[in-house]
């Protein structure tokens, strides 16, 4: 370089990065302005929005950035902003990747935070929630697998599900009754969408056999034999035209409002009652306990704790303002009514008995269905290890070469365990 | 007698100014230059070299976002011989670029020669054709797709007025691709306008000795306009089938991001982000960047040595 001595050419991109840099920071920070990361739809993010302004009031001088997005999104995004070390302070844990971020060193230990008051939790509680013997999360809420069920269309039909009991409620009888009311169902309505990907009815299902979505040393806890009865259970009803296919329910995994008005029965999630009974405010909706296998073995019952964390390398003079506001989260009623319960119960037991004065009917019965649950003696559960964050993905290939006929149900579930084992193995 | 002769008075040119001290007026104006292309050399470097430069080391490596890199020399590129879903992206990208570039650039000739004639309303056909290639690859156009192909979509129900039951489109291995091709042809706006410019660059003479010659409108066609377009389809084939190795946000869309039906519609580029961005499988995915990088240069200069056998540009005898 002859026009341009070096050292003042680089002297110019140095000034120029910097000022680059520097107008990437935007405003600065004075301290206390906290960064807080969740996903959900766009109801959920207008609801947390109005959540963290309300946070924003009872608190001056402390400042919220919030940081949302979709749920597949959301994981993409805290991974690459975990490369760049510039993870959020507050931040939601996607149910496969909590103990990837834990490997990562993301979680900051909660239980030494002033601000932040654990005494509506029981010891034991407090203890269930503990990654490595360190309390480094706390459940935001709590889900359950559950049936929903659509009592208009069993009032049309004058039809009723099996009783509520062990005896009724199994899954050879719930297989029974689909196919009996699929015969006599209207013109385009199923008795259940085929839900095979449901990842919380699975896992009771693995739990009754006496099996394990997630073992202790972070490998799979179910067999081929155990993933092809549940394969096999899609197929009978599918075989005698008691679910959608495939092709009526765009895929392994519908959304609500495709498959709604379509079916009597669906499997998912307890919270997902909040947001889908009302896309169909004509019909109403009840909601159980999966059904159960005679046999079904001891402590199967569970609750899937939705974690949120705060950020390993949150300054010190931040963690006030984010103890404060994850007490806000977990503590608070005034955040519940502003946010309502589309996450599902609290974890808090407090909280829980709080949630029925802001609750709707359906949420009401989310509530009940959860405390029905947890009431029951649980096993203990594992949570994803690394490596797992595909799992669904590999499960929703092999329902599709079972339902489209493109491989038996043995070959399927065989494949299915070989790639989640082979992805565990890469991430190990 | 002396004659006096008229001398033009020689123009005085102002004497040179003595050259200043310092740097010469080139070296100010390097100065300057350089000072205005900082920009772009920032850039050039922050943005384009050094990522590129990264992801060349990242593909050496096992990295997962969350760790730090790990240097495994061949391995990701050796796993790309036994990943089963890498060579099935493979055949499905191979599939997409052999049948959707010929199609679309055949479509998009077509309607450029129907356009290159006048018609009344002309600049609105054409912005209207044009459309789609603004739109095509983006998401509100894959979820319209999903709403054509879908159980209940428009083509299922246009179907239906005749008595055929439909499946959905995107959810049958055998016509999920299928779709996405239309889609791509759909966006034939691109390619159309540039070759609706070279056929204004084609003679009119030309055209009439043919017709002297008694060469009819498909005479015509084959043997003027498309000898003379060769050098616009070569240069449409060349982007456009660049263009369809890198396609991506169709797929994504409309398989919700997993390149299903059963792998059907898994791009190259979208198993490439499943694997960086859902497995963090970084290193991995910085392989399959740099593989696609040079299969890409491998056909395109391929594309190169062929056109000397078809590309006819008219300053040749």
């Amino acid at each position: 370089m002859d026009a341009m001595n070096r050292r003042r050419f680089l002297q110019l991109v140095g000034f120029g990065a910097g000022m680059t840099a520097l107008a990437s920071c935007g405003g600065g920070s004075d301290g206390t302005a906290i960064r807080y990361a969740w996903w959900g739809d766009t109801i959920r993010q207008q609801k947390y929005t109005a959540a963290l302004d309300a946070f924003i009031r009872q608190n001056p001088g402390i400042e919220v950035r919030p940081e949302f997005a979709d749920y597949d999104a959301y994981q993409e995004r805290i991974t690459v902003q975990t490369a760049g070390r510039d993870v959020p302070d507050i931040f939601w844990i996607p149910s496969p990747q909590v103990m990837s971020y834990h490997d990562a060193g993301l979680y900051r230990r909660l239980d030494d935070i002033g601000s932040l008051d654990l005494s509506a939790f029981s010891a034991a509680q407090l203890e269930s929630y503990k990654i490595d013997g360190e309390l480094n999360t706390l459940p935001r809420s709590v889900l359950t697998a559950a049936v929903r069920y659509n009592q208009t269309f069993l009032d049309e039909a004058g039809a009723q599900l099996p009783p509520d009991d062990p005896q009724s409620w199994t899954w050879d009888g719930l297989s029974e009754f689909l196919i009996d009311y699929a015969r006599d169902a209207p013109e385009g309505r199923k008795a259940i969408h085929h839900n095979a990907y449901g990842d919380l009815n699975f896992e009771a299902w693995l739990r009754q056999h006496g099996q394990d979505l997630w073992s202790a040393d972070g490998r799979m806890g179910f067999d081929v034999a155990t993933l092809a009865e549940w394969f096999e259970w899609w197929e009978v009803l599918r075989r005698a035209g008691a679910t959608t296919s495939l092709s009526e329910q765009e895929g392994p995994s519908p959304e609500w409002d495709v498959v709604g008005d379509k079916v009597l029965i669906t499997f998912g999630n307890s919270n997902h009652i909040a947001d889908e009974a009302p896309m169909f405010p004509d019909y109403e909706f009840g909601l159980r306990l999966m059904p159960v296998l005679p046999d079904a073995a001891a402590g199967h019952r569970f609750g899937y704790l939705s974690r949120l964390a705060v950020y390993q390398g949150i300054d010190d003079d931040k963690l006030d303002a984010a103890g404060r506001l994850v007490h806000f989260n977990i503590n608070d009623p005034a955040f519940l009514q502003i946010v309502g319960l589309s996450v599902g119960a609290p974890a808090n037991p407090r909280m829980l008995q709080a949630a029925y004065s802001v609750a709707n009917d359906d949420e009401k019965k989310m509530l009940a269905v959860v405390e029905q649950e947890m009431a029951q003696e649980q096993k203990p559960r594992y949570e994803a290890p690394p490596g797992s964050g595909t799992w669904r993905t590999i499960m929703g290939r092999g329902i599709e070469e079972v339902a489209l006929g493109r491989a038996s149900v043995s070959d399927a579930a065989a494949r299915v365990i070989a790639d989640i084992d082979r992805e565990l193995g890469r991430a190990s | 007698m002396t004659q006096d002769t008229l001398v033009r008075p020689v123009a005085q040119s102002p004497p040179p100014r003595p050259p200043r001290r310092g740097m010469p007026s080139f070296r100010r104006q390097g100065r300057a230059a350089h000072v205005f292309l900082l920009p772009f050399l920032l850039g050039l470097v922050l943005v384009t070299a050094v990522p590129l430069l990264a992801s060349l080391y990242l593909s050496f490596t096992d990295y997962d976002l969350l760790h730090d890199p790990e240097l495994i020399g061949l391995e990701n590129f050796r796993r790309m011989a036994e990943d089963q879903r890498f060579w099935a992206s493979v055949g499905v990208t191979l599939k997409y670029v052999l049948v959707s570039v010929p199609l679309q650039l055949a479509f998009a000739l077509l309607l450029a020669v129907v356009l290159d004639k006048g018609m009344r309303g002309l600049a609105l056909y054409r912005s209207a054709f044009y459309l789609p290639s603004l739109l095509g690859s983006s998401v509100a156009v894959a979820i319209l797709w999903r709403q054509l192909f879908g159980h209940e979509g428009l083509v299922n129900g246009v179907l239906g007025w005749f008595g055929i039951e439909g499946e959905s489109w995107l959810q049958n291995p055998d016509t999920a691709l299928s779709t996405l091709v239309v889609l791509n042809v759909w966006t034939f706006g691109s390619p159309m306008i540039i070759f609706l410019a070279g056929l204004r660059q084609i003679p009119e003479e030309l055209y009439e000795a043919a017709r002297v010659d008694g060469a009819g409108r498909v005479r015509q066609f084959w043997s003027v306009t498309v000898p003379l377009l060769t050098p616009i389809v070569f240069f449409n084939l060349v982007l456009q089938t660049i263009g369809a190795f890198q396609a991506f946000t169709q797929a994504h869309v409309i398989s919700e991001g997993q390149g299903g039906p059963l792998d059907s519609t898994l791009f190259y580029t979208l198993y490439l982000y499943q694997q960086g961005f859902n497995s963090f499988n970084m290193g991995y995915a910085s392989a399959m960047a740099w593989v696609l990088l040079l299969v890409i240069a491998v056909v395109t200069a391929g594309h190169f040595l062929l056109s000397k056998y078809w590309v006819f540009y008219g300053d040749e005898r």
